[in-house]
């Protein structure tokens, strides 16, 4: 796809420079939610095993509680 | 002669609105990309969801035609065109210094839905202005299909955040705060209020209030230090990690829909006019009469087009809409204005309400005049009937405008009929406007109204409204040989 900079808009001054500045801390938080991210799913693939390891829940109970996970 | 294009800042293309026909001319350069966006999800969503004007490119044939009209040659010869597409046409532009603060804002958050949902798509909007918006009805329209283009994936700044700022949340927040009228800030500043404008109004403490300062005050006190490194800033920002841009972006879009939010205007916004339906001079017999004699009019003639002059909070503005009639209502009271937008909002109406006083009516604006026509160049003809109910002596005796010049305005607004409602110099809510100079209108007698009527109109019927000093008018327009 060619990129054609075509935004003929004023950008602003300060208004563009705390943009940029905004732009690096929520940068900062993306990777630390990547990092926590990383960490719950470690911690879940670590549990989830141990959990299948114990017993698997089985009965009408276990499936409402898996279809309410299921459900959007 | 070319016609003047409305639209011309954008070097992707130029639109022109030639024979009540909106085209737009795209260059080579942007045309790919714009034929790439039309043919994207997002687009065709917003289409079918009528936020995006409709838009189509013109066949060959349909160009050719076009090609040999001598008005429209120096466009054509442009080396640098690529294609003509066609938008559809609203019936009736208005301009955001016409909008109270409800439209400004229905058009800010349509603005960033699109510009949103686009994204997800690899495109961006590269402007933010309300102009790139019109309303059908009261419903918000993206009629600049052209402003969207493709966006680098590792890009994480959308350039137009400042443009969105300056031109819906401060005027907003001005108009929230301070109570300055849109009109104020649009017909002046095309592009809205710049931070530093903003600042200057702040108080030295309210410039450290968590809104202001993102809005308003780091803003200013940035641009002031921040000129020495101007062209680093504005050199384009790639990441080397296309999923942190569109993190970032999203973190951008989230935040300004949450100060717009808190911009929202309040439901019940009061005004010297916008109680004046349950504080009104009439009885219910008197209403009731008025209601029915408006009521019947719109049923004889079943206009197509309607426009309601002084509408205050709808009322009649409703009736007519509710027989099927596309309506447009003025009022000056931007808050009555508000109201009338949130009424047909809610029920579904067809109705475009615009902050316009028809004695001091939106001046033409722009390039040449021709960007923004003014009210009275959109509004000549466009429209079967106008009604002009309990608005008559505010312009009489507040703005001093000679009845004949009243009458022959009205005469150029419809193409058909009028229903108005005179009101005789003993009325109590006239006596209130003349403040004592009561002398000054005393001639103005039913008799005098109804043979300056005869200049412009025939009077179809008329009727006294039982107990009070008004009597209701249908006129028919005295045909001038068109």
């Amino acid at each position: 796809m060619k990129f054609i900079v075509l935004a003929y808009i004023d950008p602003g001054l300060g208004a563009l420079l705390w943009q940029t500045i905004v732009a690096a801390f929520v940068g900062l938080l993306f990777y630390l939610k990547k990092t926590r991210q990383w960490i719950v799913d470690s911690v879940l693939k670590l549990f989830g095993r141990r959990r299948d390891a114990k017993a698997t829940p089985v009965g009408p109970k276990a499936a409402r509680k898996e279809s309410k996970i299921e459900v959007p | 002669m070319a016609p003047v294009s409305p639209s011309f800042r954008d070097p992707a293309g130029r639109c022109f609105i030639f024979h009540q026909r909106v085209l737009r001319f795209v260059t080579t350069d942007a045309l790919a990309a714009f034929e790439q966006f039309l043919q994207s999800d997002c687009a065709r969503r917003s289409l079918a969801q009528q936020k995006l004007a409709g838009t189509r490119r013109l066949n060959d044939a349909e160009a050719a035609q076009l090609r040999e009209n001598p008005e429209l040659r120096s466009i054509w010869d442009e080396p640098s065109l690529g294609a003509v597409f066609e938008h559809e046409r609203l019936s009736f532009r208005s301009y955001p210094h016409e909008w109270p603060p409800e439209m400004l804002w229905a058009a800010g958050a349509l603005t960033l839905d699109l510009g949103r949902a686009a994204l997800s798509e690899g495109f961006g909007l590269k402007d933010a202005t309300p102009h790139n918006i019109l309303f059908r009805g009261s419903e918000p329209v993206f009629i600049d299909a052209l402003s969207f283009e493709p966006r680098h994936p590792a890009d994480p700044i959308w350039l137009p955040e400042a443009q969105f700022i300056r031109t819906f949340l401060l005027p907003l927040l001005a108009q929230h705060r301070w109570g300055i009228p849109l009109a104020d800030v649009f017909t002046t500043h095309r592009d809205g209020l710049e931070p530093e404008a903003v600042y200057r109004l702040c108080g030295p403490l309210e410039k450290f209030t968590p809104r202001m300062l993102a809005l308003v005050s780091i803003p200013t006190w940035l641009s002031r230090k921040s000129a020495r490194n101007e062209a680093r800033l504005y050199r384009p920002r790639r990441l080397a990690n296309a999923e942190k841009a569109r993190f970032i972006l999203e973190s951008l879009f989230r935040r300004l829909e949450r100060a717009l939010r808190a911009l929202e205007p309040a439901k019940h916004r009061d005004s010297t006019w916008s109680n004046y339906m349950s504080r009104h001079s009439y009885d219910e017999p008197a209403f009731a009469a008025k209601e029915k004699f408006v009521a019947e009019v719109l049923r004889e003639f079943q206009p197509a087009r309607v426009l309601d002059a002084g509408a205050n909070t709808g009322h009649f503005s409703a009736l007519a809409a509710e027989t099927g009639a596309e309506v447009v209502a003025v009022d000056a009271d931007a808050a009555c204005v508000g109201a009338i937008w949130r009424r047909a909002c809610e029920k579904k109406l067809n109705i475009l309400p615009l902050v316009v006083n028809l004695a001091r009516p939106s001046p033409a604006l722009g390039w040449r005049y021709g960007e923004c026509p003014s009210f009275l160049e959109r509004a000549a003809g466009a429209f079967d009937g106008v009604l002009m109910l309990a608005v008559i002596h505010h312009l009489l005796v507040t703005e001093r405008i000679p009845l004949e010049e009243i009458l022959r305005l009205v005469g150029e607004l419809t193409r058909s009929w009028v229903v108005l409602e005179w009101i005789e110099p003993e009325d109590e809510m006239f006596r209130h406007l003349t403040r004592g100079r009561d002398s000054l209108h005393a001639s103005l007698t039913v008799s005098v109204f109804e043979r300056a009527c005869s200049a412009c109109f025939d009077i179809v019927r008329s009727l006294p409204l039982p107990g009070t000093q008004r009597r209701m008018y249908c006129l028919k327009r005295k045909d001038r040989g068109r």
